[in-house]
């Protein structure tokens, strides 16, 4: 029995399918925080399909893939802030106009240069067949993106939380929205190559909103969703090799379970609590 | 001429252009809704939430039309649903929602050995369309352009001042419950014909495009379904040209027109409001 368990740990590609899983999901995790919190949720499911025209190109000119899925998704976030800022528009519906371009155009140079790139690659993300060039890249963005959190965090949580008082302290809010960005934009491209483009969505929102539900505090959040987001991500790829299928999607299925459970249990914010204190207050309102 | 009249003479070319326009058409008037309701990214929650329904459907023999729409409605609710019940925004709830039953479908796909394609489900074939595909699309886009023909001033009236609508005596609840089946439906024939990327853009751009151009909501619906039904057409031709995806050319079509819109738009335009903005300071000088 416990050996039949322990077979995935047999394989050397496994192992490192589940660490690395542990790793891009707790960065994931701990960026999330940021991007519940801000509102951006959505972001993420923009940026991780606006990247797709960058792929191609840095495909056909030869260049690293991370780096034409960065340029585009920055691209796609700077275009956006454009639009917004100019017109009356809806942030939401100018969010969605520049993303299905985005991708629309990717789709478009994918069917004129006949290439070897396969779109499901990118939308559904391959953990399992990895290559190590690939691991390494998402190694060092991923550290990237953990050092930058570790350093300019504070800063970043407080232009969220009170933007105003950023300002009188001397901080730069436009600046650091634009950082904000660029590190969701390089752990959406890391976190791709492992889950792919839509369920990159989930590790970046999932933790967070997850964490959100069960403390009030942000350094707990911060450590809570990390924690969801490493351990769903190892367990994840474990699993995925007894189910035979999709890492990506047990992954997000792993975590989505846990925002249902946190959502019914949380002691303070969960319905189960909701509904409790509303008891508690119709009792007390009926003694008198 | 003959650039034009070459791809008429395939009878899947004109198959095409029939279905997708009335789909574009179907869709550009949702937009209009959508866009001035706030929930652009609800197509494209619901769009990715359709596929556990479609296996599901598909495991046990129903059409999958069905599976599809149900999963999407489930979709549209359950956000409403975490929404209401826990403090996250909607945005998040979106979010978490449709990226968790989109993985289900994934877990769910990679567990059975089907025939579905689903490089098909999600990027349609808008060529290569079936015939039992074909009535479904056409059935479902007549019933959605009818409902919301039918219901035209009491959902033009939720979208602009809900609360006006509940103190005149509408049920806003229900009128809402509609719009979410109506997109669903829309959704699902649109994405079985065309794919999720093109129903997310046809969902929000044309609508925008309109938004951009006119201040009438009449007009606005007008100049949508217009723009649709044109880079439709268009991005058709392109793609049968340049042998191009259909789904990106109708997009980039369709984009480009917005980008016109939104520089050229006369009182709304960059050009506009720049020019606003010049008269301004010149007398305040």
């Amino acid at each position: 029995m416990i050996e039949a368990l322990l077979v995935p740990f047999a394989y050397e590609y496994m192992v490192s399918a589940m660490w690395v899983s542990a790793m891009v999901g707790a960065a994931c995790g701990l960026l999330s925080c940021y991007i519940t919190l801000k509102g951006w949720s959505l972001m993420g499911d923009a940026l991780s399909h606006a990247v797709v025209p960058g792929v191609v190109v840095a495909w056909v000119v030869g260049a690293p893939f991370a780096v034409g899925a960065f340029v585009s998704g920055m691209m796609a976030a700077g275009v956006m802030s454009f639009i917004r800022s100019r017109t009356r528009i809806r942030e939401d519906a100018v969010i969605g106009i520049v993303f299905t371009t985005f991708f629309g155009a990717g789709l478009f140079l994918l069917s004129i240069f006949p290439s070897n790139l396969r779109l499901r690659t990118i939308v559904f993300g391959n953990i399992l067949g990895i290559a190590d060039a690939d691991v390494v890249q998402m190694m060092i963005v991923t550290g990237i993106v953990l050092a930058v959190l570790a350093v300019r965090g504070r800063d970043l949580m407080l232009v969220i939380f009170d933007p105003s008082h950023a300002k009188a302290i001397g901080l730069n809010p436009g600046l650091l929205n634009a950082l904000l960005l660029a590190l969701l934009a390089a752990m959406a491209v890391a976190a791709m190559q492992a889950v792919g483009a839509v369920l990159v969505i989930a590790m970046l929102v999932t933790p967070g909103a997850t964490a959100y539900l069960l403390t009030d505090r942000f350094g707990k959040m911060c450590g809570i969703a990390a924690g969801l987001g490493a351990g769903t991500a190892f367990a994840g790829a474990y699993l995925s090799y007894f189910l035979d299928g999709s890492t990506g999607g047990t992954i997000v299925v792993l975590q989505t379970l846990f925002f249902l459970a946190a959502m019914a249990w949380a002691p303070r914010h969960g319905v189960m609590a909701a509904r409790r204190a509303r008891r508690v207050a119709m009792t007390a309102r009926a003694a008198e | 001429m003959t650039w034009l009249l070459a791809p008429l003479s395939h009878g899947f070319m004109l198959e095409a252009l029939a279905v997708g326009t009335l789909v574009a058409v179907t869709c550009a008037l949702l937009s209009c809704f959508i866009v001035l309701k706030g929930w652009s990214l609800m197509g494209d929650a619901i769009s990715h939430a359709i596929l556990p329904g479609v296996v599901l459907a598909w495991l046990i023999g129903l059409p999958l039309a069905i599976g599809a729409f149900a999963a999407g409605l489930i979709c549209a609710i359950g956000s409403g649903m975490v929404k209401a019940h826990s403090r996250v925004k909607e945005d998040t709830a979106m979010g978490v929602v449709f990226t968790g039953m989109f993985a289900l479908g994934l877990v769910m796909i990679s567990q059975i050995t089907s025939d579905l394609h689903l490089s098909h489900i999600l990027f349609g074939n808008i060529l290569g369309i079936e015939r039992e595909d074909l009535f479904q699309t056409l059935a479902i886009g007549t019933v959605s352009l009818v409902l919301v023909g039918v219901l035209w001033r009491d959902l033009q009236l939720f979208c602009f001042d809900p609360g006006h609508a509940r103190s005149i005596g509408i049920n806003v609840g229900r009128l809402r419950l509609i719009l979410l089946v109506v997109l669903s439906g829309a959704i699902v024939a649109g994405v079985q014909a065309v794919g999720v990327i093109l129903v997310v853009a046809l969902l929000i751009t044309p609508g925008c495009i309109g938004y951009l151009l006119t201040d009438r909501f009449g007009r606005m619906t007008a100049i949508a379904m217009g723009s649709a039904a044109v880079s439709t057409v268009v991005g058709i031709f392109i793609s049968y040209h340049a042998n191009a995806s259909t789904a990106g050319s109708i997009v980039l079509v369709l984009s480009g027109l917005f980008v016109v819109a939104l520089v050229l738009a006369p009182r709304h335009g960059l050009l506009a409001l720049g020019r606003a903005r010049r008269r301004a300071l010149a007398s305040d000088r």
